[in-house]
């Protein structure tokens, strides 16, 4: 929710201050400061029970000042004015010895807001309740899930936009969230590692409410006993949306951030408002959505973020670029360079989007190396099933795939119309053809 | 340097029952520069204090940023986390009995490396790298050249009676160069220098590594003109880099006994044949061969001294790491393998410096036995699985026919069982070289070191048809 600038904690706000007052008073041109208070609880599971409850407060204190546009930048994890002090001074000896880039700056003059979400204070009675019944539901429903750990957590934070510009921003955000990694079992015979991760801000539902974690379950119990292909083809994908979001963020990456941009690597570069992708694909980054408890609204360099379409109809209408990266590039600042990202639905039902393959994979999670410059990806298969003549058969270890991330996205050929949200994404299965695919 | 104000807190307040008490320390740097641009300058400490508190087999942790002479503020840590443990020992009721004690004993280690590291002296480095590949390699898409330093400082109480205080420095640069194929698309090639040490240490002058830029040139431009792999079942030969990531991805984390517990394929194999005879595969806690290993760890986090703990010996698996816990529900002896990378975080079961054992077979030997096949070299990436399914990226490789190096390759992958692709292991070679860059993830990034020689196996190449 946004309202007017607040900081409810006073020892975030006189510590942003005291930073800003020290940028000026060592000579600086310009700063700016993020500064934190937080605290984590968490109660963790492993080893087939119930281990530990954890509690973390940390405080964060980051700075960056320039002089003609040299930079030097400080992170910090104490409030002490002592050691504040000490940090803007070595900030300072910092930007002494470094080389100056006109690109350098900070965020313009904009109206002061606060933004809250989510609750401060965690249920820890609630979120033992939670694990138990996660516990509980897997056994009666997944027997042979085994859950290597489990991680319910809290995090509130307070932290403060504050810069010489006279900008401040305030986000309050508390959160819960469970991640998890687990296999199933039958006797010596093991799946492979799988997980879902999701964030909440009601822990009274029950996890295994949700399709999504129903779905990675029961697949992941039945790819206990796998088999393998002979030879290589090329053939279709049908990406799950959980293994999506692993691809868009290697898109993201490869062709759209400030790296692949400023080093002009990005074989997308000179691609803004053309058409990149299948007209299927319709991508944006999103700072608010009803359906999502796990956006920022706030970038990492000093905006307020807001939703920007990244690909429409298959055509690019936005990279992803910071204020620095747009200065070098002399491209426009993105209204988002975050990672909350939704694909909008298409018109295909999942299972006739599986019907149409005549040989490929279900693709549930990829463990691959980096891509390479030019998007050229190739990794293992994992958690996934064979698909022939339209039918999910069997499922597979041992698969390799190779293809590149862009030609993917041209030749995506189907989006389904059903999605799933983890609370930070919110993703369809889409087909994808011509991937080499090959096993032993 | 951290002081010692735990030292005044056990003396006032003593332990209650199973306690861990650690200040911590973690300091970084980091200089980057894109095609000259310098796009990172910053210098940061994570500083602060945690407990971890045992009761009836029930943990609880806190922990908060700061550390100073404030003993009560010590006090709170210790009783959020002895709250936390009573929490949830009401709800789970194990009973379990404390661990058994250990002899008490006082030690340090690597304080002496504890110099201050100038922001000014990384930047000089990184420009005067950066500048001699602009100027001798004009050509290039682009260029990046990184500077990371991270110095870990530990100072550990427990109940027991250990003291341990340690320095741990590492400083690496990366050096990231690309350039375009025959068809114009980039390609890219990366090394990473340094390792265990101070920076200053480790980069005394920037012009003794322009050698090892020139080289790095020269394996790119024999990329851009490279070829893809053929995809399936291959005959390679993996040198030191990817023996390295085998041995810690591949089987280190399947004999970590917390994921044996889970139902890695660690559990059953225990005792069995895993590998061809030719491998033996060792954690290593803090020396090899005569020297410092990458990630030397001398007491863990739990105050256990750390021991070499042998994994594979002549292909049988012979052991798993341990944490105080696993050891004693396998009761086997744990070698200190429990660690934690940051104030913040509590000791997990951790690789320290994972590395295959040296054979007896000559490189150029290796390569001279392949009719058909590849030599890869660099690798930048891997993941594995319960299964012992792995994979790594491979950045650089050349085929090999008829026993000779052939073209060079494009970016490919590889893939297999660990187990079954050690059991292919027919040549090991004579000489270990040492990954010293390496962070793991499992819940918290740790530094690893990783090594091994170079092997000849029948591994899955993800190439393209």
């Amino acid at each position: 929710m946004k309202k007017a600038f607040e900081v409810k904690d006073q020892a975030v706000l006189d510590t942003a201050e005291l930073v800003l007052r020290e940028i000026k008073a060592v000579g600086a041109d310009e700063g700016e400061t993020w500064v934190s208070r937080n605290v984590l609880t968490e109660l963790y599971y492993e080893l087939g029970k119930i281990s530990m409850v954890r509690t973390v407060f940390s405080d964060k204190v980051s700075i960056k000042l320039l002089k003609n546009k040299r930079k030097g930048t400080v992170n910090l994890n104490s409030f002490d004015p002592t050691d504040v002090k000490q940090a803007v001074a070595d900030a300072w000896q910092a930007a002494q010895s470094a080389a100056p880039d006109e690109a350098e700056g900070i965020a313009e003059l904009q109206e002061n807001a606060s933004f809250s979400s989510g609750e401060k204070t965690p249920d820890l009675d609630l979120m033992y309740q939670q694990l138990t019944d996660l516990l509980a539901d897997t056994r009666q429903d997944f027997p042979k899930i085994s859950f290597d750990s489990i991680g319910v957590e809290h995090t509130y934070s307070e932290r403060l936009y504050a810069n010489t510009n006279g900008v401040r921003l305030s986000e309050e955000q508390g959160l819960y969230q469970l991640s998890n990694m687990f296999m199933a079992k039958d006797g010596d015979q093991t799946s492979s590692f799988n997980y879902f991760g999701t964030v909440y801000d009601d822990p009274s539902e029950r996890v295994t409410e949700s399709g999504r974690v129903k779905r990675v379950l029961d697949e992941t119990q039945r790819q206990i006993v796998t088999e393998q292909i002979e030879g290589s083809f090329a053939g279709d994908l049908v990406i799950t949306p959980g293994c999506l979001e692993n691809i868009l963020w290697y898109v993201a990456d490869t062709y759209l951030q400030d790296s692949a941009m400023i080093s002009g690597t990005s074989p997308w570069k000179e691609k803004l408002g053309e058409q990149v992708a299948s007209p299927l694909v319709n991508l944006e980054l999103v700072a608010e959505h009803p359906e999502l408890p796990g956006t920022s609204k706030l970038s990492g360099d000093g905006y307020v973020a807001e939703n920007m379409p990244l690909i429409e109809g298959g055509v690019l209408k936005n990279f992803s670029l910071s204020r620095y990266g747009a200065a070098k590039t002399g491209l426009k600042r993105s209204a988002n360079s975050g990672s909350t990202i939704v694909f909008s639905n298409g018109q295909t039902r999942l299972e006739d989007l599986i019907g149409w393959v005549e040989r490929g994979i279900l693709l549930g999670r990829f463990s691959g190396g980096e891509p390479s410059p030019a998007g050229d990806l190739s990794g293992v298969a994992k958690n996934s099933f064979l698909i022939e003549n339209g039918k999910v058969t069997k499922p597979l270890s041992e698969v390799m795939i190779a293809g590149n991330l862009g030609d993917m996205l041209r030749d995506t050929v189907a989006v389904s119309q059903e999605r799933e949200n983890s609370g930070y994404w919110l993703l369809p299965w889409i087909r994808v053809t011509n991937v080499t695919i090959s096993g032993k | 340097m951290l002081q010692d104000h735990l030292q005044d807190y056990v003396k006032k307040h003593g332990f209650s029952g199973y306690t861990e008490l650690r200040a911590q320390q973690n300091r970084n740097h980091a200089v980057s520069m894109l095609n000259g641009s310098l796009v990172s300058n910053s210098s940061g400490v994570s500083r602060g204090v945690s407990a971890r508190v045992v009761k009836g087999g029930a943990y609880g942790f806190a922990s908060a940023t700061g550390y100073g002479d404030d003993l009560e503020a010590i006090a709170q840590i210790v009783r959020a986390a002895s709250d936390n443990a009573a929490f949830l020992d009401r709800h789970v009721q194990r009973g379990q009995p404390d661990f058994a004690p250990v002899q008490p004993f006082t030690r340090t280690d690597g304080l002496e490396h504890d110099v201050p590291v100038e922001q000014s002296y990384l930047l000089s480095v990184v420009d005067e790298l950066d500048s001699y590949i602009a100027e001798r390699f004009p050509k290039l898409l682009s260029r990046r050249v990184f500077a990371r330093v991270l110095n870990m400082e530990k100072l550990l109480y427990t109940s027991d009676g250990v003291v341990s205080h340690s320095f741990v420095p590492r400083s690496n640069v990366y050096i990231f160069m690309t350039s375009q194929d025959t068809d114009g698309q980039p390609v890219e090639l990366y090394k990473v220098l340094g390792g265990y040490g101070n920076f200053p240490e480790k980069f005394k002058n920037a012009e003794d590594f322009f050698e090892k830029i020139e080289k790095q040139y020269e394996l790119l431009m024999q990329k851009a003109e490279g070829v893809y792999a053929k995809p399936g079942i291959q005959t390679v030969i993996l040198d030191s880099d990817l023996a390295g990531i085998l041995a810690h991805e591949a089987v280190g984390h399947t004999v970590e006994a917390d994921f044996v517990q889970t139902g890695s394929v660690g559990g059953p194999m225990f005792g069995k044949q895993v590998a061809s005879e030719k491998v033996s595969l060792v954690d290593i806690a803090n020396t090899a061969f005569g020297n410092l290993a990458p990630v030397p760890v001398f007491v863990d986090d739990e105050g256990t001294p750390a021991q070499d703990q042998m994994l594979i010996e002549n292909g049988i698996l012979t052991g798993y790491m341990h944490n105080k816990e696993s050891a004693r529900k396998f009761g086997h002896e744990a070698n200190g393998n429990a660690r934690a990378f940051d104030f913040s975080d509590e000791p997990l079961i951790r690789m320290r410096n994972t590395c295959i054992l040296p054979g007896t077979d000559k490189l150029e030997e290796m390569i001279a036995s392949v009719e058909d096949g590849y030599f890869m070299t660099d690798m930048n990436n891997g993941q594995a699985d319960s299964t012992g399914e792995f994979m790594f990226g491979v950045p650089m490789g050349y085929e090999i026919k008829n026993g000779k190096l052939g073209r060079a390759i494009k970016d490919t992958t590889v893939s297999g069982v660990a187990f079954e692709v050690l059991k292919t292991a027919d040549m090991v070679s004579d000489t270990v070289t040492w990954t010293n860059s390496g962070m793991c993830g499992k819940k918290q990034m740790i530094p690893v070191g990783m090594g091994g020689p170079a092997i000849k196996v029948k591994i899955n190449v993800g190439g393209r048809a």
